[in-house]
């Protein structure tokens, strides 16, 4: 897809190819995500998923091809630059900041777009300065700050949880103090890599309509995911990733009825006879 | 003509030498993951007993390199991967780093205790005699030396690609979680590597020592292969043929520097160039390596941190400290000891305080490692004599930026790769300022620098007690300060940087600045230390900031806490008075102790119940095995696609 087809696209990836060694993880993916609303990535074990999420955030970068973030060529540019071009992400294998509290997570994701050397946030060094009187561990009374890390935790469902270490929280949990912590960047492009594993029924219902209101106030979300039931219900398209190319794309019945997804991604058990032509 | 033929068959055969310790540091560092600081140090014991063998009581020579290499090298390198590396798996990254330095200590500090310094002993070659050849003279030795680095060379290649233990190996270098899905042992494998890398650097250390034709000395045998060490970063610690052909470079480019730039040269500048020279090519080969990709490591911070100090606890706590001082001060003023005073001890103890605070910052809140704390520590003092009289503001002002623009300059190089390399050019960086700088009698004076007592408006700090108040009045500043730090915007992103580099990129933070920025701030820290220290002792000289006990510091801190204010007061407290007590032994103490604690993070503070986790203390397996199937997860991932395409 070449980039001039991403007119008010929020990412376009276009013929991206990654070679670990021998082994080819993308070959020719190309994808499109639009703003204001949830696109699919999904594919079996193995298809390259993560590898993309990668070349999108830039801690891969591809042997061929490129990646456009609202018509910038960010082939090029840094994990942090991206994300100040308002890029954000969560890991399928969790990276939080470990010895932080869940609070703390999110605290250092709204603090991103400030300044530690101006003054300030310099005068909090000195207790009783200014209005930096640090009280309790960590915490300081900057209202707006700690009010948005709050409201972040409250929003994925961890009210409450703010002073709990991070390294302890059970997966589910650990996997919405990601989201919290890549929202509190205001992104408005957001990729998600299998947040409903670890979570139960009631909070992957939630995740699902956090998403779609994410998605109405106008944000693009990318999200990988396992949960079909999920995927099906928030995604407005899906994109289906197999051998490291994209086999097929389209609005969820489509892609459910394809039998080339089927093939790859439902499971060769059940699917044999039709395996021949994935 | 001629000459040049003889210089490069030397060059040569000192590369050759270099070539057969890096390559050893190349193979224990791909099967284990360990970067071995102590490789210099396992040469020199081996350079010595083979002294022991051969002059002392006579044995062939044969006989001796054989007793050293088989029985000695080996089964010491697998008997130390067993009892002290192998726990070190899922630990945080500095810990590997502490622990080979803890040997490499722990070594010096017995071949001291072993082998007294004010003995020469030279080691002889091991054939004499030479041969004529196009006119020139080439010893024996020297073909010795690099045929024995070619078969070495050779039988490497051969043992990689021919035997099955060879493969096994190779499969640890490029994927141990494979290798383990494969059946075969990771931990076996790492056993071989750290055997065959002890045996490569005890061959090194035994062919290198006859080079050193006015005797074997410790330091200078420890410090022969930090060459090797620039040869294996060319080689990026997992190509071998890389790295010896790096190897001969360096040693062609040194043998040349010595015989063709040295001669024309001022007089008092040789032993400084010659010195430095493994610091430039350290540089060299860190500058030349491309960035490493930030990778998503999915590691999470499992040992429990220190709690985040409140800043009224810590006012508190600082208020309380501050009143001990002064009740010491009142009951010690002016009571000798050993030569100085009580209170100058108790100075020395809050001045090396600041620099175990520079440390908490730097490596126990970023994870970042620096070797030369106290090289900033001598340059702060050079430059508090030098400036404004010697006991000035001014002076302590200046020490600290100069010792800060000092510590980015360091750390820029390194910013782009993993920890591992800021640690080795921070290795380098103190060995060439001890060596270049503060032995340099033309730049730090035979005698040592004078540094003034800090006199201000109205106030003199001239006597022994308020002296001693002043820099402790600093210490808890500084101290003040770090949890500040810690407490801020700044200091939880130090924490953050260090648990996930992958996370803190892509909330678009720039681990770059960030890691620069606090290595300067440590720098600088230290740089004023280093100034108040100087107005401790009143003369300060090149044995205050030795090289080793920089890096025995480093560890007396990490043993009590590298991570809490505690830990940095117990291990100032702990060094002064070990070093007090016993300086040729203290070394080891330091050593011991950083093996015995282990991977505990929190070192003795922050122990559960204060238990010592002992060796043979058995771990749970758990640890290794989560990351490793959480790898395996990945990477089959990735290979699962590779191979059903090929199908």
């Amino acid at each position: 897809m070449p980039p001039a087809d991403s007119n008010g696209a929020a990412l376009t990836v276009s013929e991206v190819a990654v070679r670990f060694g021998g082994v080819a993880a993308l070959t020719n993916a190309s994808l499109r995500v639009e703003p204001g609303i949830v696109t699919g990535l999904i594919g079996p074990n193995g298809a390259g998923k993560t590898t993309l999420f990668n070349v999108i955030s830039g801690l891969q970068a591809p042997d061929r091809g490129t990646v456009h973030l609202f018509d910038v060529d960010v082939t090029d540019l840094r994990p942090n630059r991206r994300a100040r071009l308002g890029l954000a992400r969560t890991f399928q294998r969790l990276e939080l900041f470990g010895s932080l509290s869940a609070g703390d997570n999110v605290r250092v994701g709204v603090e991103s777009s400030l300044e530690w050397w101006r003054w300030q946030h310099l005068r909090r060094l000195v207790p009783g300065f200014g209005n930096g009187r640090t009280g309790g561990s960590g915490e300081d009374r900057d209202g707006s700050v700690a009010d948005r890390c709050r409201h972040l935790l409250a929003r994925v469902g961890l009210s409450g949880h703010g002073h709990d270490h991070a390294s302890a929280m059970a997966t589910g949990s650990a996997r919405m103090v990601e989201l919290a912590r890549a929202l509190a960047i205001r992104p408005k492009l957001l990729l998600l890599d299998e947040p409903g594993s670890g979570l139960d029924d009631a909070e992957s219902q939630a995740l699902g309509s956090l998403l779609v209101d994410l998605a109405e106030a106008g944000m693009a979300v990318l999200l990988v995911e396992h949960d079909m039931e999920l995927v099906m219900r928030v995604c407005t398209h899906i994109y289906v990733l197999d051998f490291g190319d994209i086999i097929a794309e389209g609005p969820p019945e489509e892609i459910r009825a394809d039998p080339r997804v089927q093939a790859a991604y439902l499971g060769a058990a059940h699917q044999t006879d039709l395996a021949g032509g994935g | 003509m001629s000459s040049f033929i003889q210089y490069t068959v030397f060059g040569v055969m000192l590369g050759a030498g270099y070539a057969i310790a890096a390559t050893g540091l190349v193979v224990t560092y791909s099967t284990s993951g360990v970067f071995n600081f102590a490789q210099g140090a396992v040469g020199m014991i081996a350079a010595f007993c083979y002294w022991e063998l051969v002059v002392a009581n006579g044995l062939p020579v044969l006989a001796a390199l054989l007793i050293v290499l088989v029985p000695g090298a080996i089964l010491a390198g697998a008997l130390v991967e067993r009892v002290f590396m192998r726990r070190l798996h899922g630990a945080s990254a500095e810990r590997p780093v502490l622990v080979t330095l803890g040997l490499m200590v722990i070594l010096t500090g017995l071949a001291t205790e072993i082998w007294s310094p004010s003995v020469s002993r030279v080691v002889p070659d091991m054939v004499s005699g030479q041969f004529g050849l196009a006119g020139i003279n080439i010893q024996y030795q020297e073909v010795l030396l690099i045929g024995i680095a070619a078969a070495t060379a050779v039988g490497l290649r051969l043992f990689f690609t021919r035997t099955r233990t060879g493969f096994g190996l190779r499969a640890v270098v490029d994927d141990p979680d494979l290798l383990a899905m494969s059946g075969a042992s990771p931990n076996r494998m790492s056993q071989l590597g750290w055997a065959l890398g002890f045996f490569m650097a005890a061959l090194a250390g035994v062919l290198l020592a006859p080079t050193q034709t006015t005797g074997v000395s410790i330091p200078a045998m420890t410090l022969l292969v930090v060459n090797s060490y620039a040869a294996a970063i060319v080689g990026r610690l997992r190509n071998i043929p890389a790295t010896f052909l790096a190897a001969i470079g360096i040693g062609l480019a040194e043998n040349y520097v010595i015989s063709y730039i040295l001669p024309h040269v001022a007089q008092s500048l040789v032993p400084d160039i010659t010195l430095s020279l493994p610091m430039v090519f350290l540089f060299i080969a860190l500058v030349t390596l491309p960035s490493v990709r930030i990778r998503a490591i999915g590691r999470l911070t499992t040992a429990r941190p220190p709690r985040v100090v409140s800043g009224r606890e810590s006012f508190v706590a600082g208020v309380v400290f501050l009143a001990v001082a002064a009740l010491l001060a009142a009951v010690f003023d002016n009571t000798p000891f050993r030569g100085t005073t009580v209170l100058t001890l108790g100075g020395v103890v809050m001045t090396l305080g600041i620099v175990a605070l520079s440390l908490v910052l730097l490596t126990g809140y970023s994870g970042q490692v620096s070797l030369c704390q106290f090289s900033f520590m001598g340059i702060g003092a050079f430059v508090m004599g030098k400036v404004a009289g010697g006991g000035s503001l001014l002076g302590l002002v200046a020490a600290t930026l100069i010792c800060a623009a000092a510590g980015a300059l360091v750390a820029l190089p390194t910013i782009r790769l993993r920890d591992l390399y800021l640690a080795l050019a921070t290795f380098a960086f103190a060995d060439a300022v001890y060596n270049g700088f503060f032995l340099d009698t033309h730049i730090y004076g035979s005698g040592g620098v004078s540094v003034g007592r800090i006199v201000l408006p109205g106030l003199s700090f001239g006597g022994d007690a308020a002296e001693f108040l002043l820099v402790t009045v600093c210490f808890v500043l500084c101290a003040w300060l770090v949890l500040a730090v810690r407490r801020s915007m700044f200091g939880r992103r130090l924490v953050a940087v260090n648990d996930s580099p992958a996370a803190y990129a892509t909330v678009g933070l720039n681990i770059g600045i960030t890691k620069v920025t606090v290595f300067a701030i440590a720098a600088g820290m230290a740089g004023l230390a280093g100034a108040l220290y100087g107005t401790v002792q009143q003369v300060v000289g090149y044995s205050d900031f030795d090289f080793f006990f920089g890096i025995i510091f480093v560890l007396f801190v990490t043993i009590w806490s590298i991570r809490s204010v505690s830990g940095a007061f117990l291990g100032a407290l702990t060094y002064t008075v070990l070093n007090q007590w016993s300086p040729n032994a203290f070394g080891l103490f330091a050593g011991i102790g950083i093996l015995l604690i282990g991977r505990a993070a929190g070192g003795i503070l922050g122990l559960d119940t204060l238990q010592l986790t002992l060796p043979w203390t058995r771990q749970p397996a758990s640890d290794v095995d989560v990351v490793g199937v959480a790898e395996v997860a990945l990477d089959g991932a990735v290979l699962g696609s590779g191979s059903r395409a090929a199908g």
